[in-house]
């Protein structure tokens, strides 16, 4: 390859992929819950979307591709708990969520509540502590805003079991905010 | 017609974008007039921006951004 064709890949690849830095940590850090560990899942991420670029088809979702690549990797870096898989339990979990509600939202039906700051820390915790499969699921729809679609070929799995995933991600989280404003006297039933 | 109990099993799939078209607009006129299911929905949005909030992407540490850097420019070109 010529000197120039070449820069005019390393452009590119700045140019489309790069940008992504900081969303690639963080699903990394998602992943591996270690910030050393998630900048070396990043580098190898990084590495290997260059070694691969030419099967990337310009303008399609740069962000995807690179979130396949990481988990990929990170999906071969780990032995994974073999889990049993969910069957469609999405609309349990929704309908879960719908009876948390009840209870979470007791001081304020809307979720106003929600924006204090101690709720952020505590979700950050819970979020941590959620199961790797909820977790990626949550953190790829929640925070980058994948679609079901994106999320089911980053991850590798049916769709239906993304809604799987993701609705048991949620109502977790939201278990887990239940029990934080117990603790805190927010909602009754605490110690 | 949609009841409550549809809404609730189908709200996170109408916030997140992934209804289909001729649910949006039934789900959307129920939880427009519905008491119980409006609540829930306002809520649901607190929730989802609470998780986008909390775990919003932040950035590696700028040695590690040099790095990368680095890395990327002692790396062959692509495979063909």
């Amino acid at each position: 390859m010529t000197e120039r064709g070449s820069d005019r890949l390393r452009e590119q690849f700045e140019r489309e992929a790069l940008v992504h830095l900081d969303s690639v940590f963080c699903f990394a850090r998602s992943l591996t819950r270690d910030e050393t560990a998630a900048e070396d899942l990043t580098q190898d991420t990084f590495l290997k979307a260059w070694d691969h670029w030419r099967q990337y088809t310009p303008g399609t979702n740069c962000r995807a591709w690179l979130f396949t690549i990481c988990r990929n990797l990170r999906t071969r870096q780990a032995e994974r708990d073999k889990r049993i898989e969910l069957a469609d339990t999405a609309e349990l979990d929704s309908l879960a969520s719908a009876a948390l509600h009840a209870a979470l939202a007791e001081p304020d039906r809307d979720g106003g509540f929600l924006d204090m700051p101690e709720f952020g820390d505590a979700l950050k915790h819970a979020l941590a502590r959620l199961p790797e499969e909820y977790r990626e699921a949550v953190v790829l729809a929640d925070v980058h805003d994948q679609g079901y679609p994106d999320i089911a070929r980053i991850l590798g799995v049916p769709l239906g079991t993304v809604k799987s995933r993701l609705f048991r991600g949620r109502r977790l989280l939201q278990e887990s905010l239940l029990a934080f404003a117990k603790d805190a006297g927010i909602v009754a039933g605490g110690a | 017609m949609i009841d409550c109990q549809d809404v609730m099993k189908r709200l996170w799939e109408y916030l997140d974008g992934e209804l289909p078209d001729e649910d949006v607009a039934k789900l959307r006129e129920h939880v427009a007039i519905c008491g119980r299911c409006s609540p829930q929905y306002r809520f649901q949005i607190a929730f989802l921006g609470l998780v986008a909030r909390a775990a919003a992407a932040q950035g590696p540490r700028p040695e590690f951004r040099r790095r990368l850097i680095a890395a990327l420019g002692s790396a062959s070109p692509p495979a063909a």
